[in-house]
């Protein structure tokens, strides 16, 4: 659970920065887009109807991210002034991608479970691949994340005899069974 | 690991049909820790003699028995057994289906919790004794508090039968000492007594199905243990990801072709 947690946190995180990207991109772009997007208006501003209210900020431009932007959208790109042109975000992203194909890095985001950052490759005007440059390093959640049942040879196991140990388990023995049991030796010889 | 067996006293009896081990290290006059243990033994003994008395299914004058007849309803029966059947019934829940209270003709049959509780509430008897170092076993069910060797902080070692051979061990699993991680060890399997499993609710289909052999299961608190090793032997795979997932276990399990697979407090370097 708490593993998923983690996944979980890390592709929000994910989220997020593909939203830095593609407002990153629009910000970069944005003297050159304001003038085809409020053009081409059209499709791609009804899918981002949310953010149609516009109030030309970050927090518009990332609604379509399906992140909600969280802030951290609006804080790397602070206002570098959108100039107004939020309510056209949507498209505006689209096409400023059509043009910047490539791949780009993330920054480092820290989540609750440690930091994480991811690389994004665009291929006309799609992202085409997300790679985690680099996952959470905190070592709780390492250890959650290995506490799963592997594959396992015989000689990995702690090798035992009835003299090492003070009890034994197995599945649940008669009374009978118990008579001829390791259990029964050890029991006897601690009379 | 260097404890001699003379260092430690151990008695049994038979309950709920298998044998209970009570082993306590040796301190001091021997006469001493062998009237503490006997009288240790005899409250434990009490604890399961009383709930057998209750839930046996081989006890026709039981109330489990008499539920079995269609005598008595749950409404009716005792507080004692609702109370195990509500847990029984939560942790039917918390392991998805896998564990459950009823066997597949409609009986409710709580043994396979029944064990466990009385070797919990036998564990609390010792402490309220001013026991602080024992190692309780119940038909291969351990739950232990301290050490074999008292103030060394060392655990009890316990060890798991490897089901091909019930002479031999296929590994051990430290319990109990300072500071405590496990104290609780339970194999569930169908090497020694099907019936166990069947009665957990294990369907003929789910017999055939069957991935896994045997399941120890380590956790805090025997209960935990007990069901799910329990439920991951009915439940295989899906279940052994639950319970590795949702409880702080150690999990070492016995597929049917004889390979392993274990969480890492199974593991020789963390052992």
């Amino acid at each position: 659970m708490r593993f998923r947690a983690g996944v979980s946190a890390a592709i929000a995180s994910t989220g997020i920065l593909i939203a830095g990207w593609q407002y990153g991109l629009h910000v970069s772009d944005s003297n050159a887009s304001i003038t085809t997007t409020a053009a081409g208006t059209n499709g791609n501003a009804s899918s981002n109807g949310a953010a149609a209210g516009g109030a030309g900020n970050g927090g518009a431009g990332n609604g379509g991210s399906g992140n909600s932007g969280s802030g951290n959208s609006g804080a790397g790109n602070s206002g570098s002034g959108s100039s107004g042109s939020g309510s056209t975000s949507g498209s505006a992203s689209a096409g400023a991608s059509a043009k910047a194909g490539g791949t780009y890095q993330g920054s480092v985001v820290t989540t609750r479970f440690g930091s994480v950052q991811v690389q994004v490759t665009v291929k006309a005007g799609t992202i085409t691949d997300v790679t985690a440059l680099k996952l959470t390093d905190d070592d709780r959640k390492s250890v959650q994340i290995s506490n799963r049942a592997a594959p396992l040879l015989r000689s990995e196991v702690l090798a035992a005899q009835s003299a090492d140990v003070q009890t034994i388990s197995g599945a649940t023995v008669t009374s009978e069974a118990y008579l001829t049991s390791l259990q029964a030796a050890l029991d006897a010889a601690n009379f | 690991m260097q404890q001699t067996s003379s260092s430690l006293r151990a008695r049994t009896f038979t309950s709920m049909g298998t044998v209970v081990s009570l082993t306590i290290p040796l301190k001091g006059d021997a006469h001493t820790t062998v009237d503490e243990l006997e009288a240790a033994t005899a409250v434990v003994e009490r604890v399961f003699t009383e709930l057998d008395s209750i839930f046996s299914l081989y006890r026709p004058a039981s109330e489990a028995s008499a539920m079995a007849r269609g005598e008595l309803t749950l409404e009716e029966a005792s507080e004692v057994m609702r109370d195990c059947y509500a847990d029984a019934a939560r942790w039917r829940i918390l392991t998805g289906g896998a564990f459950t209270p009823e066997r597949p003709d409609g009986v409710v049959d709580l043994s396979g919790i029944v064990k466990a509780q009385a070797i919990r509430e036998a564990g609390t008897s010792l402490l309220a004794l001013g026991l602080r170092d024992w190692c309780l076993n119940a038909g291969g069910d351990v739950l232990v508090n301290g050490s074999p060797v008292p103030g060394s902080g060392r655990p009890w070692l316990a060890g798991v039968l490897d089901p091909a051979d019930r002479r031999t061990l296929l590994t051990a699993f430290p319990l109990g000492g300072s500071p405590p991680v496990m104290n609780a060890l339970a194999t569930s399997g169908t090497s020694e007594r099907g019936q166990h499993i069947w009665s957990a609710g294990l369907s003929p289909s789910g017999l055939a199905m069957r991935q896994f052999r045997q399941v120890s299961v380590a956790a805090r608190g025997i209960i935990a243990a007990d069901v799910l090793a329990t439920a991951i032997m009915v439940g295989g795979q899906r279940t052994l990801d639950l319970a590795v997932e949702e409880w702080d276990v150690a999990v070492l399990v016995v597929k049917n072709d004889g390979g392993l697979l274990a969480t890492p407090g199974f593991r020789l370097a963390a052992g």
